[in-house]
């Protein structure tokens, strides 16, 4: 039975690099068929925002990595409920193309599932 | 059993890279196999050869040469996040046309496949970032 | 089993509560760097999960005790500690 990997991804984009390689991450292990699930917990919740426009501070977007999920297989991105509601970001409106975004309310045994967790 | 660690952090700017090294050296002593270190973000300059910390310091980047000579690690620098902040091979430096490498010996740069090849291919992943 | 490792004091950073608020019945959770914090003052007492561990070496470099519900360890049980639970969660930010 192959093994089942989990991408937790912690990090709100832009302030470090670590939501932005996280992803490259996902991406490249994608690319090989070994494509982990994701898992936006805490702060990690904020990549899912709408209308990120971040030439001012001069940096690519982010949303441009989440959009390039579907590409690469990763169909479902999954995102903890209770991280959402303490942020004040409505589950009705985030929209990835391509991609279903999943709520997760038991963090605990959604991760016990897995094989390997690889943080971010 | 066999392991992997993945490295997120820069020596001599926080514990994170220390205990990593640590943490290896112990399994290491136990008789478990080091699968693979993937050094990524900022844990990329763990394979500079060009850092000189104080003698009476901690040398990291020597104790993971040692370790690799030891053990015949296979420690991999992400080859991306090596670029961005400058952690070159010879090669690298000279097809980028930089005036100078510094990746050390016993270290190797590869891409960030190697990360999941790690996944699939050991029984432990442990993280070390921060 | 998951093995929770949090490196952060919990003074400073969410990473004890996310990983407290992620817990699962059989886990366990070490406590290394500055994770080991968490022995100081009344912090013990709000950790409500169990069992916890903390790294010996990193709580004599701070000059910490260690209360008598948490368990100190040297680095090889940390390896024993990796063999017995799968996966392994770093919460270190």
């Amino acid at each position: 039975m192959a093994k089942r990997t989990l991408a937790l991804c912690r990090q709100a984009p832009y302030g470090s690099a670590l939501a932005r390689e996280g992803l490259e991450a996902v991406l490249a292990a994608a690319a090989m068929d070994q494509a982990p699930d994701l898992l936006l917990l805490r702060d990690g919740a904020f990549q899912l925002l709408g209308d990120q426009s971040p030439e001012g501070i001069g940096q690519k977007s982010l949303q441009r990595n989440l959009l390039a999920l579907p590409m690469f297989g990763v169909e479902r991105v999954y995102v903890c409920e209770r991280s959402l509601m303490e942020r004040g970001i409505d589950a009705k409106r985030i929209e990835i193309p391509g991609v279903k975004v999943e709520l997760v309310l038991d963090t605990g045994s959604f991760i016990a599932a897995y094989d390997t967790v690889l943080s971010f | 059993m066999k392991f992997s660690l993945a490295v997120y952090s820069a020596p001599h700017s926080s514990q994170s890279a220390a205990s990593a090294l640590r943490f290896a050296q112990a399994l290491l002593a136990q008789g478990h196999q080091l699968y693979r270190v993937f050094f990524y973000c900022d844990g990329v300059h763990n394979g500079s050869s060009i850092a000189a910390p104080p003698q009476d310091e901690f040398d990291l980047v020597g104790q993971w040469q040692a370790l690799q000579r030891q053990h015949q690690l296979d420690l991999v620098i992400c080859i991306a996040a090596a670029q961005r902040r400058g952690v070159l091979s010879e090669r690298e430096a000279e097809r980028l046309e930089k005036p100078a490498a510094n990746l050390a010996d016993g270290f190797e740069l590869a891409g960030l496949g190697q990360l999941a090849d790690a996944v699939a291919n050991s029984d432990r992943l442990v993280t070390f970032g921060g | 089993m998951t093995l929770h490792i949090v490196s952060k004091s919990p003074y400073s950073s969410n990473a004890l509560a996310d990983c407290i608020g992620t817990f699962a019945e059989g886990d366990a959770l070490l406590l290394i760097e500055d994770g080991v914090y968490a022995l100081s003052g009344r912090m013990p007492e709000g950790i409500a999960v169990s069992p916890v561990y903390c790294l010996r070496a990193d709580v004599e470099a701070r000059g910490l005790t260690v209360p008598a519900s948490i368990q100190a360890i040297d680095d090889g049980r940390w390896v024993q500690l990796c063999l017995e639970h799968n996966p392994i969660v770093s919460w270190f930010n």
